[in-house]
């Protein structure tokens, strides 16, 4: 900041300077606003604080600096400041088109090959009504390569109908698929619930094909009398001791 | 006959799927029957209850409603949102449409049969118009809170009622608004917690409704003013579904137990002319879950979780009381889903996904700890693209020609050349031992003949009106046998292409009544190597070897002869023997054939090992248990 020395006159200063400074003075005014225009009072007392201050310590004057030096100090700073944003720009600029790029070569790469965007695009437009003879013959030599078209075409994002031409394979919008899942789910639930779910009275397999057997003359044991899966971890446990204690009583035997 | 060693095989673990949906069409006296893994099945009334048409089902296809509409169209729609409608002369499917409300719970087709109603999860009813190639989305109806479950026409076409969870509304077609909402009952057994499921509605065009739901009752509203007129209650648990009879004077209805009640309109007194719906017959043919009824105008149709299809003819609407009018539950297929390779000796199973394949194991040597006797070859899972299950018609072109490896490319490169410009779908298909001729018979009247040498037709066999079960083809004379779902076998020689002599005797006098009054169709027919005048053939309760060198039997004869012990004269012997020897040891029989000079092999199924592996059924209590 450009201090002026006469500090008695309050006055703007001279209109010699004012005149001079064309251009700067509203980078000046700018400076002098962000920074605030010292009142005359706070303006007076550091200085003449600093004034004393700098008597004590050294008592040369402060160094001249002339209103040029300064400027040309300013607009540089400014200048600085200018190239830095610039270059920052640019270098988000081409940061950006590098992304861009990369995106677009990704979808390339995810996008079916021409050929067969082509074929799809005439096959739709040509008449679909062809002797499923015909198509017979063709599907068996394209089969194999529409299969693993097929697993790239579902990852499409349009939803294309299904072709008349060569019917092996249907792209879809997943993310329509997985609502409708959800849906089936939330139906097949219901129905699940409402048939066999709690609160409905059913019974098993098992005792419904003994009720017969009890009612008998000679009264039957029930279908599946034995339940084999009583107490498996209890079992598997049993079986694993008496393995170690085999092991152990041979080796007692053995000495 | 001869001794024979049998291969008893009981380890083909056939469970047929629960029979979700049942839609007849009175003009074609057939039923559209469809199972809880999608496949959609086609029966013949009129031709001895046989299946005639097939379709292989997806678990993405469930079906949850199917119904009959104009110019014999059938549509089904399930709970992936889509409604299917089936090309019956292609035997595939047309197109499917997303309805875009959810899943579909119900559909009804209109009175007249140009329009399509469906009811979807989100509460929504979707009217659709039904154009002659397609079917096309009209409007759509106020959204109700819940789900619509069941959904009936109006006989008039003007008012729809929709059952839902807790109430019922009535629409009015012009305006698309609920114009009544009547809320039902929910006590069950004194208990009010679970929500009361409208299971079934139907509008009778008196105005009344009668909704059927999982309290167990079954309630007559008025439409006009929204109430509750009468309440039945019928059963512990729920009521599954009813079907009201075109007449209107008599309605069923299935429960969870598996009782299927009759209702009828009689009246009040003997004559007065007020009438009044009373609870008249119970049945109880069913032990799961009665899911779906139809009423004919002669016979209840009940079909279930139990897998059995049971057709009820009702005695008052029966004109001749003779076999016709008998209880028909149909539990078995009507194809063989088996097949023998004799050379190799070799057993394919066919089953919903995939194909199993087992070697036949000689009773000396030691074999595989669980099934003495057969070896697991290997199982060929059929869930890739080249053997999908819309493919399983061509699984049994290859299958049929399994026996006669030498014939399998043949077969292969015939159905490729063939250009009849014709679309047909082949039902049944059979190659010759030394591989000159196919023989197949399709949609069409009568079974062709086909030279594979040059291929090209050879012959027709006239047509005749009951479609055909069985067709095989004899060794060495190159006979074609046909058998048809009234139990009519018919011999045909493709090298002279005429009927044999014996054919034609037997077509004289005609066959013994039993045979004709039995119940399942013939569904295999085989030939002994040696022996050309043996046939042997068998449905799922009997197996029969026919001779032709021996008379043939007449109404007064028995024809289960048994046979007759050796202390017995011979005289007596020759008298009573007849040409059809039957035997009835080893029954449920999925398939028996002749694999060498001495050697049979039965697949049995017990009906007991399916029950087994059923959904549980509802809980009985029985007096003393």
């Amino acid at each position: 900041m450009v201090q002026l020395r006469p500090r008695a006159s309050r006055a703007p200063a001279s209109a010699s300077a004012m005149v001079d400074e064309g251009q700067p003075a509203s980078e000046e005014a700018e400076h002098g606003l962000l920074l605030g225009q010292p009142s005359s009072g706070a303006a007076a007392e550091p200085l003449e604080e600093d004034g004393d201050g700098d008597d004590d310590l050294d008592d040369e004057a402060p160094e001249e600096l002339t209103f040029a030096s300064a400027q040309a100090e300013a607009r540089a700073e400014e200048r600085r400041v200018r190239e830095t944003a610039r270059r920052d720009k640019t270098l988000l600029k081409e940061k950006r088109k590098r992304r861009e790029e990369l995106f677009i070569e990704q979808k390339k790469r995810k996008l079916l090959p021409d050929t067969v965007l082509q074929k799809l695009t005439t096959a739709s437009q040509t008449n679909i009504k062809k002797s499923p003879g015909k198509l017979k013959e063709d599907k068996s030599q394209k089969k194999n390569e529409e299969c693993e078209k097929g697993n790239e075409s579902k990852k499409v994002k349009e939803k294309i109908q299904s072709i008349g031409q060569n019917k092996s394979y249907l792209a879809r919008r997943l993310k329509d698929q997985d609502l409708r899942d959800s849906r089936q789910q939330a139906a097949k639930a219901f129905i699940q619930n409402s048939l066999y779910g709690p609160g409905t009275n059913r019974t098993t397999v098992n005792k419904f094909l003994s009720l017969n057997n009890k009612r008998l003359p000679v009264k039957k044991a029930a279908a599946q009398f034995l339940n084999n899966g009583w107490g498996t971890q209890k079992k598997q446990n049993a079986k694993r001791f008496k393995r170690r204690w085999m092991v152990r009583k041979m080796k007692t035997s053995k000495k | 006959m001869g001794e024979f060693k049998v291969h008893r095989v009981r380890f083909f673990n056939y469970v047929p799927s629960g029979i979700r949906c049942v839609a007849y069409n009175n003009q074609s006296n057939r039923l559209a029957v469809s199972r809880t893994d999608g496949t959609v099945e086609i029966y013949n009334l009129s031709a001895n209850y046989f299946q005639e048409k097939f379709f292989p089902g997806h678990e993405s296809r469930a079906t949850e409603a199917l119904c009959w509409a104009k110019g014999q169209r059938l549509f089904s729609a399930g709970l992936n949102g889509e409604i299917i409608e089936y090309d019956l002369q292609a035997l595939d499917i047309k197109y499917s449409m997303d309805a875009f409300g959810g899943p579909i719970w119900s559909m009804a087709a209109s009175p007249s049969g140009s329009q399509l109603l469906v009811g979807c999860e989100d509460g929504s009813v979707k009217l659709f118009q039904i154009n002659p190639d397609k079917i096309q989305f009209e409007r759509n109806f106020d959204r109700q809170k819940s789900r619509i479950l069941s959904l009936s026409w109006h006989p008039s076409g003007t008012h729809i009622a929709a059952g839902s969870i807790d109430y019922i509304s009535v629409f009015d077609i012009k305006s698309g608004s609920a114009v009544h909402k009547m809320l039902v009952d929910r006590q069950y057994m004194g208990v009010s917690k679970r929500k009361c499921i409208i299971w079934g509605v139907a509008f009778l065009s008196d105005g009344t409704v009668i909704s059927v739901d999982s309290a167990g009752k079954v309630q007559f509203w008025d439409s006009a003013t929204g109430t509750l007129v009468k309440t039945h209650l019928v059963a512990n648990a729920d009521v599954q579904s009813i079907a009201v009879s075109d007449q209107e004077d008599s309605f069923v209805v299935g429960t969870a137990e598996g009782t299927v009640f009759h209702f009828q309109l009689v009246s009040v007194t003997s004559n007065s002319s007020e009438k009044q719906w009373v609870r008249t017959k119970p049945f109880q043919h069913h032990t799961h879950d009665v899911r779906t009824v139809a009423h004919s105008p002669t016979a209840l149709i009940s079909g279930g979780t139990d897998t059995h299809l049971v057709i009820r003819p009702l005695m008052e609407k029966v004109e001749v009381k003779n076999y016709d009018a008998a209880l028909r539950k149909i539990t078995f297929p009507h194809r063989r889903l088996i097949s023998c390779s004799k050379k190799r000796q070799l057993l394919l199973f066919q089953f919903s996904h995939h194909l199993d394949l087992w070697r036949l194991g000689s009773t000396v040597a030691t074999e595989s700890p669980f099934y003495p006797g057969m070896t697991l070859e290997e199982k060929i899972y059929t869930n890739n693209l080249s053997l999908k299950r819309k493919n399983l018609r061509e699984i049994s072109c290859s299958r049929k020609a399994w026996g006669y490896p030498s014939t399998l490319q043949r077969c292969r490169s015939f159905t490729a050349a063939q250009n009849k410009g014709t679309v047909e779908s082949m039902c049944l298909l059979a190659v010759s031992p030394d591989g000159n001729w196919l023989a197949a018979s399709g949609t069409s009247a009568g079974v062709h003949v086909y030279s594979v040498k040059r291929l090209k037709l050879h012959c027709t066999v006239p047509a005749y009106n009951f479609p055909v079960t069985a067709l095989a083809i004899a060794p060495k004379t190159n006979n074609l046998v046909i058998a048809h779902s009234d139990q009519q076998i018919f011999e045909y020689s493709i090298p002279d292409k005429q009927y044999t002599e014996w054919s034609r005797a037997i077509q004289k006098q005609g066959f013994h009544h039993h045979w004709l009054q039995r119940d399942t169709p013939i569904t295999h027919i085989g030939f002994h190597p040696k022996r050309p005048a043996h046939i042997l053939l068998h449905d799922a309760y009997m197996f029969c070897i026919i001779d032709k060198s021996l008379p043939l039997p007449n109404d007064k004869t028995l024809l289960y002869n048994p046979l007759p012990p050796t202390n017995e004269s011979d005289v007596i012997r020759r008298r009573t023997a007849h040409a059809f020897k039957i035997s009835k040891k080893y029954k449920p029989l999925l398939f028996m054939d002749l694999l060498d000079e001495g050697t049979l092999v039965a697949v049995e199924r017990p009906l007991d090992d399916i029950i087994a592996q059923l959904p549980p059924p509802i809980k009985k209590k029985k007096f003393g248990t």
